[in-house]
């Protein structure tokens, strides 16, 4: 009987276990954003870990594996599984090519145990770099220069 | 009788579908959590068992094989609590994810030892972020999450030299070229570089 029971209950699972979530389509507007360093304050305030101070290791961290995601004009942050035709949310050459542009998108939006989840469909524009916040933060972090390419830049 | 409906029950499951969460963490009940602190923003020490699984097939549906050949963002489906867990980083001081370490893994219950970070009181959406820096297989031992770098050098023979993967990586490297450190083009950086060095 127990058997039987433990049965039935297995068969029945996928009509509840099926964790995938419904969507809701939405357009955003947002900065593509290392999300590491923003939530982990491993280099500092939030404010400081995105835009042209922290371009130069977005790219590390994006290259690297580190998700990347929108930080809307709502200032919630949608972490990005997919840009159109790109599912390489995990290093993947559109990831690294669009860190810290600000980019109009459209797509579906997923929520899960507190997280928001983005899956782009179509970037509709792209605004670059956007972020000027050099003017503030200068570069975060203060080694993404190397020595030689300081000197290079400054013609020596 | 039985026995063989309950088989074919189990057969006839989806293989996509969540498997029901496990609700013991034999691995934690005993055994202190050890993880090393990074002293970061709402930090959170926290050891667990959970199901790792590809995150766009978990969150959106989509489903391809081998969750999605190490391509993708994957997640830490918690056989205690059944959230979903989105570990952002691994052990290593140089820039990397945790889907070198976590994808052979795929579609497996592990044991993982690490930190939750970020303040959800002044972020919003810091829930469920980890950084996992130790995992263990089902009957396996503890090992660092530190794969990436090693993983790295192999797909990257030409790119071996002095200095950290970053400096040398050539993708980064092309980024960089075609848009300059700040992502402003060569110029900007150039006016950076005489006012702040």
């Amino acid at each position: 009987m127990r058997i039987a029971l433990l049965a039935a209950l297995v068969a029945l699972a996928p009509l509840g276990a099926n964790a995938a979530t419904e969507g809701k389509k939405v357009s955003l507007k947002g900065e593509l954003i290392d999300t590491w360093c923003y939530f982990s304050g491993v280099m500092g305030g939030p404010e400081a870990v995105v835009g042209s101070a922290h371009h130069t290791c977005a790219i590390w961290c994006a290259a690297g594996g580190i998700p990347v995601g929108m930080l809307g004009e709502d200032g919630d942050v949608y972490m990005i599984l997919k840009l159109p035709e790109d599912d390489a949310s995990a290093g993947g050459d559109s990831f690294v090519e669009l860190t810290n542009d600000t980019i109009e998108a459209e797509g579906t939006v997923y929520e899960r145990d507190g997280l928001k989840y983005l899956v782009v469909s179509e970037v509709k524009s792209n605004l670059g770099v956007a972020n000027l916040n050099h003017e503030d933060f200068g570069i975060v972090p203060g080694f993404a220069i190397p020595k030689k390419d300081r000197k290079a830049l400054k013609g020596e | 009788m039985k026995r063989i409906a309950l088989m074919a029950a189990l057969l006839v499951a989806p293989s996509f579908v969540t498997a029901p969460a496990f609700v013991s963490s034999p691995a934690h009940a005993a055994e202190e959590c050890e993880a090393k602190s990074w002293g970061l923003s709402g930090q959170k020490k926290e050891c667990f068992s959970a199901k790792v699984v590809d995150l766009l097939c978990e969150v959106a549906g989509d489903c391809p094989p081998n969750c999605g050949a190490g391509n993708r963002q994957l997640g830490l489906l918690r056989a205690d609590n059944g959230k979903l867990v989105y570990p952002q980083k691994n052990l290593q001081q140089s820039f990397n994810g945790a889907v070198a370490d976590l994808h052979p893994h795929c579609g497996k219950t592990i044991d993982v030892r690490g930190w939750f970070v970020g303040d959800e009181d002044t972020l919003k959406g810091a829930a469920q972020l980890y950084q996992v820096q130790w995992i263990r297989s089902a009957g396996g031992d503890w090992k660092k999450a530190s794969k990436w770098t090693k993983d790295w050098a192999k797909k990257n023979p030409g790119a071996k030299g002095k200095g950290p993967w970053f400096r040398r990586d050539p993708r980064v490297k092309a980024q960089i070229e075609k848009e300059g450190f700040l992502g402003l083009g060569r110029a900007a950086d150039v006016e950076f570089a005489k006012e702040e060095y």
